[in-house]
């Protein structure tokens, strides 16, 4: 496919009416939820200069949902923040640099993670199709909401400025980074690689995991096809976009062979923000330029959350 | 040209009778496999199955073996070991179709999800679980278990024995090919037991992290995990080493090591792209499997 179809390929996926709706009533109820965080400080993964703590938290369906919150050890007033949003195999990192950059960084483990699967745990591969029938269960349902109560975490604290929150994380983090904006206010986003982005065109696209997921599935079910399209239209990254008001950066590469970068660009048409860039990597893959492209992050997060021009 | 890199790891008196003992307790292991069919990861090209079979310990392992249909043998593809939890069938971002033509086998070491009963490692924190004392260092049972899973591909009459790489992308293909005999080829990316004292010193990344954590906490014991590390240095598995190898890094990091193999190895520093690195080990695997073509993902093409 050449540049000019992939940046315009379109989407099968259908935004359904009661998108909004929908979500709008998942957080009416896990907004009534307190967050019971618990913060312990570890000695073990602290520094001399940053300041590691082991995090925990309640989502909904009763899922305690665990983190790994960074703070520089010399610090005045309230800092900018850093909410980081989890690839899909990988574990959550743990943001020190970030930390020593004089953010205070949130790492979540959102459930079915290690550290948040003792309540949940469909496995891996399994996460992708766990209850893809039914949108009112289906995995992701909770898995999004843990990461909307990651930011609510941060915004609770009272050594972070509530108004200089952002949101960053590639390939699943991608994806969630989209969800967050949409559901939260963060001050700026930045989102690599989207993953979760035109669930039932990225299947034709790539047959690749994790996507292959959703492939075995209907291969042994191909009547649920429709019941499966259902249930994604209302998890799509792309159905998120209109919900987006922030500053929001997207990278992608164009070699991507996990995430097609023809569902990031669908997905990046719809942000509703007027202050949208997207940088696309022609040579790379999943990586998505991301040695270049992490220093174009920490300037944006510089200028949104430091207000450094 | 900045100086070569050399380890300053010291090699142990003990070394060959501890990797010996290591070896001979797993021989004396049955390797008792189970296969079962999972029909929800195989293909109309491939059939899949879930795999238990056991290493040191004892302990109960699993690996996901995929085997084309049609008359084999085929060319294995044996993948190793990574420090996270989460193994798949075929590695993210492998062509699904690649099925077609290898015998696919990816380990579940113990620790890592559907081996995770007993021992249920966490990351970080599996990297320096029993590191003072080379007898308990989990990293012990982890490697014998990269050796199991080589046993086991060679107990399937379908693998092809002139045609099995081991990948992975730490030093896991070269202890195994030094220690084990069956591995044909190997594509390693040397990463934390290559001069892991040195190393770590330098570095704030996982799991070499783990190391400086754990001596912040127990300074005292820093040559009891020197010690154990030295264990594990590639550095001291290469001359055994006698296959043909692909190494990802530098000349500069690896030279000290690449020096002391015997086999033909290349090196290879990353371009810092996903394709452009993935082409090339593919295109390797399948020159040196003597294959005409190589099968890329969609957007590789």
């Amino acid at each position: 496919m050449d540049r000019i179809a992939m940046e315009n390929y379109g989407t099968s996926m259908v935004r359904p009416d009661d998108f909004d709706s929908f979500w709008d009533d998942v957080l009416n109820t896990v907004d009534r939820m307190p967050l019971n965080a618990s913060v312990a400080r570890s000695p073990l993964r602290s520094t001399p200069d940053v300041d590691v703590f082991d995090v925990h938290f309640d989502s909904i369906d009763g899922v305690r949902i665990a983190g790994w919150y960074c703070l520089p050890t010399t610090r005045t007033g309230t800092l900018p923040s850093i909410l980081q949003v989890p690839g899909y195999i990988g574990e959550p990192q743990l943001p020190k640099q970030q930390a020593r950059g004089g953010y205070a960084v949130f790492s979540v483990a959102p459930r079915g993670k290690l550290r948040s699967n003792g309540q949940f745990n469909p496995g891996y591969p399994g996460l992708l199709t766990h209850n893809i029938v039914d949108r009112n269960t289906y995995s992701y349902r909770g898995f999004y909401i843990d990461a909307v109560r990651a930011f609510d975490f941060l915004a609770s604290r009272e050594e972070v400025d509530s108004e200089r929150i952002g949101v960053t994380g590639s390939s699943q983090g991608g994806g969630l980074t989209f969800v967050v904006a949409a559901l939260r206010d963060p001050r700026a986003g930045a989102a690599g690689a989207p993953y979760l982005c035109g669930f039932m065109d990225a299947i034709q696209l790539t047959h690749t995991y994790p996507y292959q997921e959703i492939r075995d599935y209907l291969r042994l079910y191909p009547e649920r096809e429709p019941s499966v399209r259902e249930t994604l239209a209302y998890f799509d990254g792309i159905h998120f976009g209109p919900r987006i008001g922030c500053p929001i950066i997207v990278n992608v590469g164009l070699r991507d062979n996990i995430c097609p970068p023809e569902t990031g660009y669908a997905a990046f048409r719809t942000i509703a923000s007027n202050d949208k860039r997207m940088y696309a990597y022609d040579g790379h893959a999943h990586d998505a330029g991301s040695v270049e492209h992490s220093k174009v992050i920490s300037a944006f997060f510089e200028k949104h959350l430091k207000n450094h021009p | 040209m900045p100086d070569q890199f050399r380890p300053t790891t010291a090699k142990p008196d003990d070394f060959e009778a501890y990797w010996n003992r290591t070896m001979e307790v797993l021989d004396a292991t049955p390797i008792a496999p189970e296969e079962e069919t999972m029909p929800i990861r195989s293909t109309e090209f491939s059939t899949t199955y879930g795999v238990r079979f056991t290493s040191i310990g004892p302990y109960r392992l699993f690996g996901y073996l995929s085997i084309p249909r049609g008359q084999g043998p085929f060319p294995a593809l044996v993948y190793f070991t990574r420090l996270q939890s989460v193994v798949e069938p075929l590695p993210q971002g492998d062509a699904i179709e690649k099925q077609r033509r290898f015998l696919v086998f990816a380990l579940a070491a113990r620790g890592q999800r559907n081996a995770d009963k007993p021992y249920a490692a966490s990351f970080p924190g599996l990297f320096v679980d029993g590191i003072e004392d080379p007898e308990a260092y989990v990293m012990r049972g982890i490697v014998a278990d990269c050796c199991r899973a080589v046993d086991y591909v060679l107990t399937r009459p379908e693998a092809d024995r002139g045609r099995i790489v081991g990948i992975g992308q730490n030093e896991m293909p070269l202890l195994s090919a030094a220690l084990r005999d069956g591995l044909t080829h190997l594509v390693a990316s040397p990463s934390f037991f290559y001069g892991t004292m040195d190393r770590a010193a330098g570095t704030e990344s996982y799991p070499l992290e783990e190391v400086n954590e754990y001596l912040r906490q127990f300074p005292d014991r820093r040559d009891k995990v020197a010690r154990t590390v030295s264990f594990f240095d590639p550095l001291f598995f290469a001359p055994r080493i006698t296959v043909p190898s692909l190494l990802w890094g530098s000349e500069n990091m690896l030279g000290a090591m690449v020096d002391a193999m015997t086999g033909t190895t290349e090196v290879r520093a990353s371009e810092h792209s996903r394709y452009k690195d993935g082409v090339y080990q593919e295109e390797w695997i399948a020159r040196h499997f003597g294959l005409k073509d190589v099968i890329l993902p969609a957007h590789w093409r």
